[in-house]
């Protein structure tokens, strides 16, 4: 018998690897081409974004925030926020809200045409990269406008947003969720029936209920598993509960649910914005965007959790305060890193090929794993 | 049995189709050294000081997250090698002395070109 089918070998897949989207290092034990046992060691991206927050005051960690998550910013900066705001009982305004609401959105539909891209050449296809990013790039316009910068907003601030949205851009806004349709259509005609994308994602990487419960899988892994949780719909915060939308749910577990899951978000999101920008359209009078508070000066005491579901799933944002102008502890919640764990049980006895294709289903973010 | 080996190839086709019709599409992509996006005006760049304006208060210090990029002594300096461009202390100067331009190559061969410094009275 063949030496390499009776003894196992083990290769390294990384740190440096361009399918892993960051520096990650899986050790990989292999029998001929089969996979035997995964180690995902992690830590390569480590800043210390934790410690971090206990060196300064509330508001010189707040665009620190922003790079837990880089492609989806506005969510982490919302957890961050949030957790202040209920610790010093401010109530923001409901334009402030919608604002919030509809940039968090956006930026769900960024990053997952950005995942869509990325894991589409991850599998060989080259084009659908260049697709993705060209509705990608009218959004990230849309921010530049807005916020300032592209990726690291600094958007929100402590009672509400710092700029108000123009009605030009509103418009904008508009005129891009009309389009946007065709444009998940046409990614939907190029790649969902695609003979060589579902003989290489169907019946692969599976991930059932049971194993991802006890992973503590959240976001769009949790919901192509079957179990319909997402927190927008269980506990709605911000405007969620006057928006009108569907949570996207597949019973098949395997990598093409998570990638029609994906794909459903997205249209989902789209309606959401849709509804949002109405909302501000009409709503002139009201102008208030924040509440006017000194966000040097903020003393808080006490703990908070801060929820929000964002793109990768949960993510949670634990601020203890003890009275002085620094946090005392601030934990973050990230969901890629439990993704990250459940790489063993979902690619074990599969083939070595296969594990990118696994691997980026999960649309696992390293700088979010390690924070 | 026919039609399970003839649909693939008709997906196969559809995709190619779409890659071809994509190909006769005009340009998203700028030429960028020649040409150049417009910004718009909050775009956050290097950050512009007045001495004018000044009142040294040091606000500028401790709402910056990069520690060290702010010195206020008998010059005013700004480290831009290690500033991250959040216009935290353009926000939150009391008297409008920082402001933010729409400068965005700062790239040098040198690390000391990138050291911003202006003497204060």
């Amino acid at each position: 018998m063949n030496e390499a089918l009776i003894n196992t070998m083990q290769i390294n897949i990384g740190p440096q690897h361009p399918s892993t989207h960051g520096v990650l290092r899986l050790k990989v034990d292999l029998r001929g081409e089969t996979i035997v046992n995964i180690e995902p060691i992690i830590g390569y991206l480590h800043r210390g974004m934790e410690k971090k927050a206990e060196t300064g005051n509330y508001l010189q960690y707040l665009p620190v925030v922003d790079r837990v998550d880089y492609l989806s910013g506005f969510f982490c900066s919302y957890a961050y926020i949030n957790a202040v705001e209920t610790l010093i009982n401010v109530e923001i305004p409901l334009k402030a809200k919608y604002i919030r609401t509809m940039t968090m959105e956006m930026n769900r539909i960024t990053s997952h045409l950005l995942w869509l891209g990325c894991y589409l050449l991850d599998l060989g296809a080259t084009s659908p990269l260049f697709y993705t990013f060209i509705e990608r790039e009218k959004l990230l316009n849309i921010f530049e406008d807005l916020t300032g910068a592209r990726m690291m907003y600094n958007y929100y601030t402590f009672g509400g947003v710092k700029r108000d949205i123009p009605v030009s851009m509103l418009k904008n806004i508009k005129t891009f969720t009309e389009e946007f349709p065709k444009a998940v259509k046409e990614y939907e005609d190029l790649i969902a029936n695609n003979p060589i994308f579902i003989t290489r994602t169907q019946r692969t990487g599976i991930l059932t209920k049971e194993n991802a419960l006890q992973y503590s899988i959240t976001g769009a892994n949790l919901r192509a598993s079957g179990i319909n949780k997402d927190l927008r719909k269980d506990s709605p915060y911000l405007v969620y509960k006057n928006l009108d939308f569907n949570v996207p749910v597949s019973q098949n577990s395997d990598s093409y649910a998570r990638f029609t899951v994906r794909m459903e978000e997205m249209k989902e999101s789209n309606k959401i914005i849709k509804q949002c920008a109405d909302f501000l359209l009409s709503d002139e009078k009201d102008s208030e965007i924040n509440t006017k508070i000194n966000p040097v000066s903020i003393k808080p005491n006490g703990s908070v959790l801060s929820q929000v579901e964002s793109t990768r799933g949960l993510i949670e944002c634990y601020v203890e305060a003890d009275g002085t102008n620094i946090p005392f502890r601030v934990k973050w919640r990230t969901p890629s890193f439990y993704a990250v764990q459940i790489l063993n049980t979902i690619a074990k006895n599969q083939l070595l090929p296969d594990l990118m294709a696994v691997f980026g289903s999960l649309d696992i973010i390293m700088p979010e794993v390690d924070r | 049995m026919m039609y399970s080996f003839i649909k693939p190839l008709k997906e196969l086709a559809k995709g190619l189709y779409i890659v071809l019709k994509n190909g006769f599409k005009s340009d998203v992509t700028l030429m960028y050294p020649e040409k150049k996006k417009i910004l718009n005006d909050n775009f956050r760049g290097k950050i512009k000081y007045n001495k004018e304006k000044c009142i040294k208060c040091r606000l500028c210090q401790k709402v910056c997250p990069s520690k060290g990029t702010i010195t206020i002594d008998k010059e005013f300096i700004i480290d831009f090698s290690q500033c991250i461009f959040c216009a935290n202390c353009v926000e939150n100067c009391p008297k409008g002395a920082l402001q933010i331009t729409k400068e965005y190559e700062l790239a040098s061969k040198n690390k000391k070109d990138l050291i911003f410094k202006e003497e204060i009275n």
